[in-house]
């Protein structure tokens, strides 16, 4: 771990001053992610701006049905919300697949969508990692990728990103809003986290000036929502593969569907192919393994991850039919 | 850097603190707190779990500075110099305690379980303590504490 | 143990509660609940410093150069040392002396110690570590353990080759032919212990020379016996005392930062601590071998077993650790409990470039268990018969003999346990009303139902109590007597290691019985008293609780002494505190009789000897005791996810003489659930002889909510030569938990599954 300078923001024009002002700062959340890499001396900064005490930690609905989450909210008080869990009963069933009870009750919202890959190269400071150390290689690719990305991989990272939340609110056209000395802007989380091409070093569009300060959520989808994990033991693991799902029936015929995958992907994945798929056609089993079929179609695999097309294949299409 | 903070009720400060040390470290290696435990510094294990403001965190996962004038609570605060918690007397009855290294940590989230929930059933408490390991006994008696644990906590005779 | 013949009047003694048979709670409790008990990594000293370990990337390299000027231009910095600076002999190991201190001119395994530093904060120390220089030649690793043995061209690791120990077992007749032959290749992969503490302790360094050494470990005398030449100080100088431990599970027999610690101490002369992080943890200690087993079992119609031949290979990784003694065991157990007429088994362990392995709870009996098992169940497929049915035909008993030729001669109820688990009621039936946590994939909303097959399973194994092979096994006890505020108060003192198993409460309740005092202090274990052996092979209730039990008799020998003196009455008893005799009643309050005396004897005690095996054949009465226990395991498995719960393991297993029946259950459930590791979660995944996953975040022990509940029975039928009757208990648990679990998923999925951990994409396929 570097030494490196801890401050306080009290508000968020302090933050956004000190992002600036100080060298290489990052901000500090909940600390579950940033922490650990900072020991790991994978995460270096020079500042470290404590946003924890900022009032950004409301869940607030809006007129138009939806619903504006402060990025500050801590993971265990976003799945316990009222509004959350009976409107967007996917969002919390996500939050609580993640983590322990500890963990959520310290990561916040804002830290979720900052989260960094879980790659046991990227851990590893003697290996290759084109993330870690631009240009150096990566020693996945040739080496044991059981938990790498079958989707959005390129020939220079195929690090799959560990977050839940991130895939409900892929599926929920979540838009992020981020600030800066410079401005106000919304994103929508689709494009917020980038592949990783040539440069899987940059993983977000966030800016080095700006803050996430809160996630909004349109009405949401009708029709049945589930979140759905698969993985190793019975908790407190990352998803070998994970679903995302609203589906609405209307005379056994798809009338509305949202899915998106976690585990598979390099970033959290909508599948919109197998959306194309399933809008309107029967709601039956055959369309639900031909669109998890389409969207997998392009699925590309390492030598050790190969089993996790078919296992999206068969999440979704258990997810589905307990839907349905 | 000089950290201030309340532990168990108590005002304390710690000098010198180095901005990456964790509360753990504080607790342990500046405060003389050794109970709450180091078994993987990760947040993998819930071994160091605390009470921060009165919520369960992992302690090894929380920068120094982040604790300032906040409150904290270990296992060393729970109970009294002449009494158990109902919750570590229970652990003691039941023989959930073998080598003792998880104990602390699940001891203070079965704290915070029974005080939400005071009539948990099995599959609240299994769902509840998932973020704490423990190596040596097999949960079940574990398990066995907490309804010991409970059933004090709602005035209840135990057997 | 004394008995009491009753007279008409009715006993005027107060009885002692918390002896032998009860279940006493455990004296370090409330400081375990209340976060004061000290781990060996809660120590503190004034002054003291931080130690860290450097620690090769490479599993196999030759040392070129070691600079540690940089890290001793770093401020804080007191010290850091290398092989150079080892004070005395640089090497030291269980079996055999082959590993060093800190690697001279090569290193054999990714993490292989190769300098240290002591520095005023942990993070300048490990600073310091990292800006040493280390120029290394890459070599390529050796990771196979069959190729590493018989594989042309390849490297020497050791000057005498990479055979670690090769145990052949040749029994009956070699040719023998039978109608029914099933056989296959079963794969274990590496287990680690896991404990939750990690490696830590403090040394000190002392006025005379010599260094204090407060240190979580297994075997206090053996350290001591391998740190002592290391630092060139005689045995007396090294003076270790016992810090609490953190679960140990065979991970703590090796040594680790022992040698380290005391090292910077004696150079910096001040105390220095040093805490492995965990991801340095998983490389500081060995691990369970992995196995490669190929098997065949040759049985008649009946499905009575003719043979079993069997090839194991045993990856012991670069140092030797106990390699030998676990591959002797594989191979002395590796037929199972039962009666077999001619077998051929070969063990080999090998030397590699993995990490090394050694000790882990159930030690080559686990591996063996998996394989014979895997085995029954398709013998008992290819001859139509059901899983249990074939096991009580072929079920060892007492009177049965060995394929080492040694005759089983106690209770051996294999049959019964086999029949107590297949009658145990099964749990009930899946209902549509479920409870989604209880689902396999546990609490993430998953399956209601569909595609879940339910499955169950059986698997019974055998394990040998206490060190085999005509090890000199004994351990020492010292004992003392004498009034403390008006009351007999018993004072035990053993070097024997409290892991969590319960012992420093079992040495208290044997002195309560044997002296029939309540009051016992049990006192820290350190080097100044006896060897006890090691806190392993289920051993120490057996010979430590022996040794408490002799000295205790030979304390009670000189109170009669005293009484007869006084009362010239000989037919006498302790108990309730006081003296009594069978024809006069109560003579005496034990601490009048004391007096101002403190009556103290040591004793060692020796369990029958065991023997060495013919090198050639196997043959020889290796074993002292047998450990039974047999497991029913019921899954739910989903098919389509490849996702397991195990919903519920019922264990039988006999005890012997269930000294402290709460512990008991407690290394039954907690060895059931390092099996269920085994079977479904737990590998240290290697890839070209590195270890990928050194974290709790990848490498998974079960959580509470992976563990299902368990329905035991205890069987307790006496051992004569043993203590109280009583057998050990911590490993046989471990052992038969996984074939069953195994064994359940395959009836639930119909896939043959061979290795384990089973990951869901074996049950799904790719």
């Amino acid at each position: 771990m570097r030494t490196f300078s801890y401050v306080r923001a009290d508000d968020v024009d302090a933050a956004l001053r000190a992002i600036t002002d100080e060298p290489n700062a990052k901000f500090l959340g909940g600390g579950t992610n940033l922490v650990d890499l900072m020991r790991e001396d994978i995460e270096r900064p020079d500042t470290v701006v404590d946003i924890t005490r900022l009032p950004l930690a409301e869940v607030e609905e809006l007129p138009d049905g939806g619903v504006r989450i402060g990025a500050l909210l801590r993971n265990s008080h976003l799945a316990a919300h009222p509004v959350i869990r009976s409107r967007y009963p996917m969002v919390a069933q996500a939050v609580l697949s993640g983590a322990s009870g500890q963990l959520r009750n310290m990561a916040t919202v804002g830290g979720n969508l900052m989260q960094r890959t879980r790659c046991l190269y990227f851990y590893d400071d003697a290996a290759a990692c084109n993330k870690r150390e631009p240009g150096s290689g990566c020693a996945a690719i040739g080496g044991f990728s059981r938990s790498h990305a079958v989707l959005g991989a390129s020939a220079s990272c195929a690090a799959t990103h560990p977050s839940d939340l991130c895939v409900a609110l892929a599926a929920l056209d979540a838009i992020v809003e981020l600030r800066s000395s410079r401005g106000t802007r919304r994103v929508p989380l689709v494009d917020f986290h980038r592949m990783p091409g040539d440069t899987p070093e940059i993983e977000t569009v966030l800016a080095d000036d700006e803050l996430i300060t809160a996630v909004e959520l349109p009405p949401p989808p009708s029709g049945v929502s589930r979140y759905r994990k698969v993985r190793d033991r019975a908790s407190y693991a990352f998803a070998l593969v994970s679903v995302a799902a609203a589906l609405d029936v209307q005379d056994g015929v798809v009338s509305s569907i949202r899915l998106a995958l976690g585990g598979v992907g390099t970033k959290p994945w909508r599948a919109y192919q197998a959306e194309r798929a399933l809008l309107g056609a029967p709601a039956t089993e055959e369309s639900f393994r031909a669109a998890a079929r389409a969207e997998l179609a392009d699925a590309v695999s390492l030598p050790h991850n190969e089993f996790k097309i078919r296992l999206a294949e068969s999440t979704i299409v258990a997810v589905l039919r307990g839907m349905s | 850097m000089r950290v201030k903070f309340t532990v168990n009720g108590e005002e304390r400060t710690a000098d010198d603190v180095w901005e990456g040390e964790s509360l753990l470290y504080v607790l342990r290696e500046r405060l003389g707190l050794p109970g709450a435990k180091n078994a993987c510094e990760q947040g993998e294990c819930g071994s160091c779990t605390v009470y921060l403001d009165d919520t369960p965190v992992c302690a090894c996962l929380v920068a120094a500075g982040q604790v300032q004038d906040r409150e904290v609570r270990t296992v060393e605060g729970l109970g009294s110099e002449e009494e158990l918690d109902p919750v570590q007397q229970a652990f003691i009855e039941r023989g959930a305690v073998q080598c003792g290294f998880c104990t602390p940590g699940l001891i203070v989230a079965a704290h915070d379980l029974i005080r939400r929930n005071p009539c948990p059933k099995d599959a609240e408490i299994r769902e509840a303590l998932a973020g704490n390991l423990c190596r040596c006994t097999g949960y079940e008696k574990i398990i066995d504490a907490v309804h010991t644990a409970a059933a004090h906590s709602r005035g209840e005779a135990t057997s | 143990m004394t008995q009491m013949t009753r007279t008409s009047n009715p006993p005027l003694t107060t009885p002692i509660t918390g002896g032998v048979g009860e279940s006493p709670l455990r004296p370090d409790g409330a400081l375990k609940v209340r976060g004061e008990f000290a781990y060996s990594s809660d120590l503190w000293a004034d002054n003291m410093l931080w130690g860290v370990t450097l620690r090769t990337p490479h599993p196999y390299a030759r040392i070129r150069s070691i600079d540690v000027g940089p890290a001793l231009a770093l401020p804080g910095v007191y010290a850091a040392l290398t092989h150079e600076d080892v004070p005395g002999q640089n090497a030291y190991g269980l079996e055999h002396i082959d590993q060093p201190v800190l690697a001279v001119d090569v290193v054999r395994y990714q993490g292989e110690a190769v300098a240290i530093v002591a520095a005023d904060h942990p993070e300048t120390a490990r600073r310091a570590a990292a800006a040493i220089v280390v120029d290394y030649e890459v070599l390529e690793p050796v990771d196979n353990a069959e190729t590493a043995i018989f594989g042309e061209g390849v490297p020497k690791l050791h000057e005498g080759g990479n055979l670690v120990r090769y145990v052949p077992i040749l029994f009956g007749d070699q040719d023998a032919t039978a109608e029914v032959v099933v056989s296959g290749t079963y794969e274990v992969g590496m287990q680690d212990q896991a404990f939750l503490g990690p490696e830590s302790g403090m040394a000190v360094p002392a006025e005379d020379g010599g260094v204090d050494l407060y240190v979580a470990t297994q075997w206090l005398h053996v350290d001591q016996q391998q740190i002592a030449p290391a630092l060139n100080l005689p045995q007396d100088k090294v003076r270790i005392t016992l810090a609490g431990v953190g679960g140990a599970f065979g991970a703590r027999e090796d040594l680790s930062m022992q040698v380290h610690a005391c090292m910077l101490a004696l150079h910096t002369n001040k105390p220095v601590k040093m805490v492995y992080t965990r991801e340095e943890s998983f490389f500081g200690h060995v691990h369970r071998h992995p196995a490669v087993m190929h098997y065949e079992h040759g049985a008649d119609r009946d499905g009575k077993l003719v043979y079993v031949r069997a090839k194991m290979f045993l990856d012991g990784g670069a140092y030797a650790s106990s390699t030998g003694a676990v591959v002797a065991n594989a191979a002395t157990l590796g037929v199972g409990p039962y009666n077999v007429p001619n077998v051929k088994i070969e063990g080999w362990g090998a030397y590699t470039n993995n990490p090394p392995c050694g000790a882990m709870r159930g030690f080559g009996a686990v591996q063996a268990c998996f394989a014979y098992e895997s085995q029954m169940d398709k013998l008992a497929e290819a001859i139509g018969v059901d899983p249990v049915e074939i096991r009580l035909r072929n079920a060892l008993s007492e009177g049965s003999v060995m394929p080492t030729g040694q005759l089983v001669d106690s209770a051996a109820p294999v049959r019964e346990l086999m029949e107590r688990v297949r009658d145990k009621p099964m749990p009930p039936a899946r209902t549509s009303e479920v409870d989604i946590r209880t689902m396999p994939g546990g609490a993430s909303n998953t399956t209601h139902g569909e595609g879940v097959v339910r499955g169950v399973g059986y698997g019974v194994g055998i394990k040998n109590i206490c060190f085999s092979e005509g090890f000199d096994d004994y351990s020492t006890a010292r004992v003392r007597l004498e009034v403390i505020g008006g009351e007999p108060v018993a004072m035990v003192h053993t070097a024997a290691v409290e892991v969590g198993q319960g012992l420093v409460t079992l040495q208290a309740q044997i002195a309560r019985t044997e002296l029939g005092v309540q009051r016992v202090t049990i006192q820290p274990a350190d080097t100044s008293v006896g060897s006890a052996g090691s806190t392993s092979a289920s051993r120490q209730s057996y010979v430590t609780g022996g040794a408490v039990q002799s000295a205790c008799a030979a304390v009670r020998a000189e109170v009669f002494d005293l009484a007869r003196e006084r009362f010239g009455v000989s037919d006498l008893a302790l108990e309730g505190g006081k003296v009594v005799s069978a024809s006069r009643g109560v003579l005496a309050d034990l601490s009048d009789v004391l007096g101002d005396r403190a009556v103290e004897h040591t004793r060692e005690y020796r369990h029958r000897p065991s023997f060495p095996i013919d090198p050639l054949t196997g043959q020889g009465n290796a074993h002292v005791q047998y450990g039974f226990a047999a497991h029913r395991a019921v899954v739910d498995v989903d098919v389509d996810l490849g996702l397991v719960r195990v919903v519920e393991l019922a264990c039988a297993q006999d005890v012997g003489k269930a000294m402290n029946p709460d512990a008991v259950i407690g290394q039954i459930q907690g060895g059931s659930a390092q099996g269920l590791g085994l079977a479904v979660m737990e590998e240290i995944q290697l890839s070209g002889a590195k270890i990928r996953n050194p974290s709790f975040t990848d490498y998974l022990i079960p959580t509470i909510l992976d563990m299902p509940p368990m329905t035991i029975d205890v069987l307790e039928l006496a051992d004569p030569n043993a203590p109280y009757g009583l057998r050990g208990v911590g490993e046989p648990p471990t052992i038969s938990s996984t074939p069953a679990i195994v064994a359940a998923i395959r009836d639930a999925t119909k896939l043959a599954l061979k290795r384990i951990p089973v990951r869901p994409e074996h049950i799904t396929g790719t």
